[in-house]
C-alpha cells in the first residue's frame, strides 16, 4: 500500500514545471492528502521549501537518492 | 601597499574582480596575473583561495547561481495559464539580468569560449524557458498540427532567441530607435507577439492586473 494519494514526476524538468504541476496537483487533491513528487532539478529542493511556507501545504519530507529528489506535500486543511 | 582583509572578504573581492573581468574580455582573455592586480593582492595569495583559473572561474558561476532566478513566486501569484506563466517568468529573467547585466556578458563569452562548465550553466537557465515552452505546447498543440514535434522546439528556441535578442539590446547595444520604449513595454510585447505566433491570444492580461491589484 503506498502512503500517498497522488504522485508526480517531474524528472528532467526545470523549475518553474515541477512546482506548477505540483501546484495544479495539489488543488485537485482533498484537504489532508498527500502528494508525492520526483523531480531531478536540484533547485527544486529550495523552490519546494519556499512553495509549501507560503502556500502552507506541509512539506512533510524531502529526500535525495541517486541524484532523484523525492518531496512528500500535504495539503492543507 | 595591498589592505589586509579577512579571508572570506577577500575571497568575495577576487570573486567580484573576476566576474567583472571574464564578463568583460572572456575566459582565456583574463589571466591569473590580472585580477590579482585588479585586487591588489599577488598571485600566491589568490591561489591560496581559488588553485586554478578555472576554479576561479567555477567559483564565479557558482555565485552567480546562488542568486538564481526562482520561478516559486511567479507560480504562486499568478494564473497558471500559459501566459500568465510565461509573463511572470519573463519578468523574472529580465530582472535578474537588469540586477546583474555581467550575467549576459559571461554568457556571450562563454558561447565561443566553449568552456563546458559555462555552457552547462547556462544552458542550464535557459532550460526553465524552453521546457515550459514545449511542455505547455505539447498538451495544447493540436495532434494533427503539420511538423508538429519540429514547430514546438522551434517555438521555444524562438523565445529564447527574441528574449535574449531584447536583453542585449537594452544592456549591452543601447540603441536610439528603441531609447523610448523600456525593456519593461518590449518584453510584454515580444511574449504577446509569440502568443499569436504560436496560436494562443493573450486576453487575460487585464483580468489579472485587477485579481493581483
Amino acid at each position: 500500500m503506498s502512503d500517498f494519494d497522488s504522485e508526480l514526476d517531474a524528472t528532467g524538468l526545470n523549475c518553474p514545471l515541477p512546482i506548477l504541476r505540483a501546484k495544479k496537483a495539489i488543488s485537485a487533491m482533498e484537504a489532508g492528502q498527500t502528494l508525492r513528487i520526483i523531480a531531478t532539478d536540484p533547485g527544486s529542493v529550495k523552490d519546494f521549501e519556499a512553495f509549501c511556507k507560503q502556500t502552507g501545504n506541509e512539506l512533510l519530507s524531502s529526500g535525495e537518492e541517486e541524484g532523484k529528489f523525492t518531496f512528500m506535500i500535504k495539503k492543507a486543511a | 601597499m595591498s589592505v589586509r582583509l579577512p579571508g572570506p572578504e577577500r575571497r568575495d573581492s577576487i570573486l567580484k574582480a573576476a566576474q567583472r573581468l571574464f564578463s568583460e574580455k572572456g575566459y582565456h582573455g583574463v589571466s591569473i596575473d590580472e585580477i590579482a592586480r585588479k585586487v591588489d593582492v599577488s598571485p600566491a595569495i589568490l591561489y591560496r583561495h581559488f588553485k586554478s583559473k578555472q576554479m576561479l572561474y567555477d567559483a564565479v558561476l557558482q555565485a552567480m547561481s546562488a542568486q538564481r532566478e526562482s520561478y516559486v513566486q511567479t507560480i504562486i501569484n499568478s494564473g497558471t495559464s500559459f501566459e500568465d506563466v510565461l509573463t511572470g517568468m519573463t519578468q523574472v529573467y529580465i530582472k535578474s539580468i537588469s540586477d546583474n547585466p555581467d550575467l549576459l556578458r559571461i554568457e556571450l563569452q562563454s558561447l565561443l569560449d566553449k568552456n563546458p562548465a559555462a555552457s552547462d550553466f547556462f544552458k542550464n537557465r535557459w532550460k526553465s524557458f524552453t521546457d515550459y515552452i514545449e511542455f505547455s505546447l505539447n498538451e495544447r498543440l493540436p495532434y494533427d498540427t503539420p511538423n508538429r514535434e519540429v514547430t514546438i522546439l522551434t517555438a521555444a528556441l524562438m523565445f529564447q532567441g527574441m528574449l535574449r535578442e531584447v536583453l542585449l539590446q537594452k544592456h549591452l547595444q543601447p540603441q536610439d530607435r528603441l531609447e523610448d520604449v523600456s525593456l519593461h513595454e518590449l518584453s510584454q510585447e515580444l511574449v504577446r507577439l509569440f502568443l499569436r505566433s504560436v496560436g494562443i491570444e493573450k486576453s487575460h492580461l487585464s483580468r489579472r492586473a485587477v485579481i493581483n491589484g
